[in-house]
């Protein structure tokens, strides 16, 4: 309870902060709105030119492209933990985090949520409706929740990884640039896994499992009934990701060695 | 518990990488590395009562902010045991930081874009602060430290005085019973130095808070602290009265003069013949000095022959600094104090 109660206090905060710079939030609201819509005009003009590929049409490709950009937007909002490593280790903001009683990733969290990431939804959403209507997909009423629960799933697994990753800074001392390499990584959970070959599959189904963002939640919606049980396990794997990470951080922040004054 | 902090035989050793010279050196760097083991905190033990103020002093490097750090939960020690409040800082960190309000006097605890206001409030409900205990304690918190014109200006508009005033109400939101402050008075002008003096010894005798402080400011620890507690290279030097320290190593004392004639040393040191005094002059400002033992009869035979022979413009007392007793500390590297 305290800390739901803490996150709206902390939103509130992100809120005051933003709206100090009435000019700035503004142009940041276009500036947003302009960069899914080319992202959008991109992504169909991208996909046109593809027909079938593996088992899937040009449709279905861009649904699955839809679905990713959901969890996606939700990842960047709440875990914006790439310059982990450069903000709290190097410049020991970590120090004032640990001096509070609350848990630090979540204090990390919650300092660094980026709600405008979330306009990305919207483009992901507009996506998988044109795709889905293409398709001729229903719309059955469980359907919206199980899109929710995937959506989390989805999340936590990236979340998972990229706390994981920033955990790499409590033990090593230099800054790592497996950040960027990770992004590009996650980028192959776009695209049906089964174009790729068999180890890349297994890699991003059970060691970075970006599939679980993209390709198999957006299965289910596209009543693909070979992959059911991959979508069923999304929000398992979430779950299991994101624990083994938090463990993780708990683990690496007794490493923590504090920056010199 | 009498004690606010006990620690023994604590310990914080740091693995810190060397690297060889030149590429070659590079080279073999990225297949072995060589590492030494640094021992920033070396087995101290000391106690804290509850209500004391200490000073915690010691040359950059000499283990000060590593021991903060440990004693805040922010470090995990390599060996030791640490009691604070009665409770491990690292083993149950969110419940114990609780109970500590800190101050680093480099680190800003307010968000830099939002009013002073706003981060109270937000603090407020970290610390599950109730509006009544919140009223009782911050509204004279806040006029103490005359910071009320502040609580509506964005952090990023005040002067270093100003957020450091604002920083050390944010730590004391949850009226903590152990304050720690690291450097406090870095850079900050006279005034509001006199002011965060005064207002550290209020809330002592107020709520009998008990105050670690680091500073480079001796001036901070002779206005605060009966005890101090001096670290060189990771060990405790010295942990006891200030008084002592001074009574103990106070060598002396310093007699200046200023003549209104022109004066040269040979003349004024003859003078003085027989006497245990040492003259020195400062040929800029023709400052003659006369370091001697402090004794009463001793000075009063020195300044009755100065005075029968020359005429005096200016003539002062002095004795040593605590900043001179404590240079002379370091250069001899160790202190016996009865």
């Amino acid at each position: 309870m305290f800390y739901v109660s803490m996150f709206f206090q902390y939103l509130s905060q992100y809120l005051k902060t933003r709206l100090q710079y009435r000019a700035d939030l503004f142009v940041e609201f276009f500036s947003d709105l302009l960069s899914q819509a080319i992202n959008l005009v991109f992504i169909l003009v991208v996909f046109g030119h593809t027909n079938l590929l593996h088992g899937w049409n040009r449709d279905e490709i861009i649904f699955i492209y839809g679905f990713f950009l959901v969890p996606y937007a939700v990842f960047s909002a709440f875990f914006n933990i790439w310059d982990f490593n450069e903000r709290y280790i190097v410049k020991g903001e970590l120090d004032r985090i640990l001096t509070r009683p609350i848990h630090s990733l979540f204090q990390i969290i919650l300092e660094r949520l980026e709600l405008e990431s979330l306009f990305g939804a919207i483009t992901g959403l507009a996506v998988m409706f044109y795709a889905g209507s293409r398709l001729g997909i229903e719309l059955h009423w469980y359907d919206p929740f199980l899109f929710i629960v995937f959506v989390i799933g989805g999340a936590l697994v990236y979340g998972g990884v990229f706390i994981m990753l920033a955990c790499i800074s409590f033990w090593a001392d230099a800054r790592t640039s497996l950040m960027p390499m990770m992004y590009n990584i996650s980028n192959y959970g776009r695209y049906p896994v089964n174009i790729y070959n068999k180890i890349i599959r297994f890699v991003l189904t059970w060691i970075l499992p970006f599939a679980f963002v993209g390709v198999y939640p957006a299965a289910f919606f596209l009543g693909k009934n070979e992959w059911y049980w991959y979508s069923f396990i999304t929000p398992v794997i979430g779950i299991l990701f994101f624990v083994f990470s938090v463990l993780l951080w708990n683990q690496g922040v007794k490493k923590y060695r504090g920056a010199g004054n | 518990m009498n004690n606010a902090i006990e620690v023994q035989k604590l310990r914080k050793e740091f693995k810190a990488y060397s690297s060889r010279s030149g590429l070659t050196g590079a080279f073999r760097d990225l297949f072995t590395r060589n590492y030494q083991i640094a021992t920033a905190v070396n087995d101290i033990s000391f106690t804290v009562k509850k209500g004391e103020m200490v000073g915690y002093i010691g040359e950059n490097g000499a283990g000060k902010s590593t021991t903060i750090k440990m004693l805040t939960g922010i470090l995990t020690p390599t060996s030791g045991q640490i009691s604070v409040n009665g409770m491990n800082p690292h083993k149950e960190r969110e419940k114990f930081v609780q109970t500590i309000g800190v101050v680093f006097g480099q680190r800003s605890q307010l968000w830099w874009d939002i009013a002073v206001q706003e981060s109270f409030r937000l603090l407020k409900k970290v610390y599950k602060v109730s509006d009544q205990q919140y009223d009782d304690h911050m509204n004279h918190v806040i006029r103490t430290l005359d910071i009320e014109p502040l609580l509506d200006k964005p952090v990023r508009k005040l002067s270093l005085g100003q957020r450091m005033r604002c920083e050390l109400a944010a730590a004391l939101i949850h009226n903590p019973p152990l304050l720690f402050l690291d450097e406090p008075t870095i850079g900050l002008d006279v005034l509001v130095k006199l002011k965060i003096r005064e207002f550290l010894k209020e809330i002592n005798e107020k709520y009998n808070t008990t105050i670690l402080l680091t500073t480079h400011d001796l001036t901070d620890i002779e206005a605060l602290c009966e005890r101090v507690i001096m670290l060189d290279e990771g060990n405790v030097i010295y942990d006891g009265a200030l008084k002592n320290l001074k009574e103990t190593l106070g060598e002396g004392k310093e007699l200046q003069f200023q003549f209104l004639e022109k004066v040269d040393l040979a003349a004024v040191k003859h003078v003085t013949d027989g006497m245990p005094v040492k003259w020195e002059l400062d040929e800029r400002d023709l400052i003659f000095t006369a370091n001697i033992e402090d004794s009463d009869e001793l000075i009063s035979r020195v300044i009755t022959a100065v005075a029968a022979v020359f005429k005096i413009k200016d003539m002062k007392i002095n004795e040593t600094s605590t900043e001179e007793i404590i240079r002379n500390i370091y250069e001899k590297g160790a202190v016996d104090v009865g």
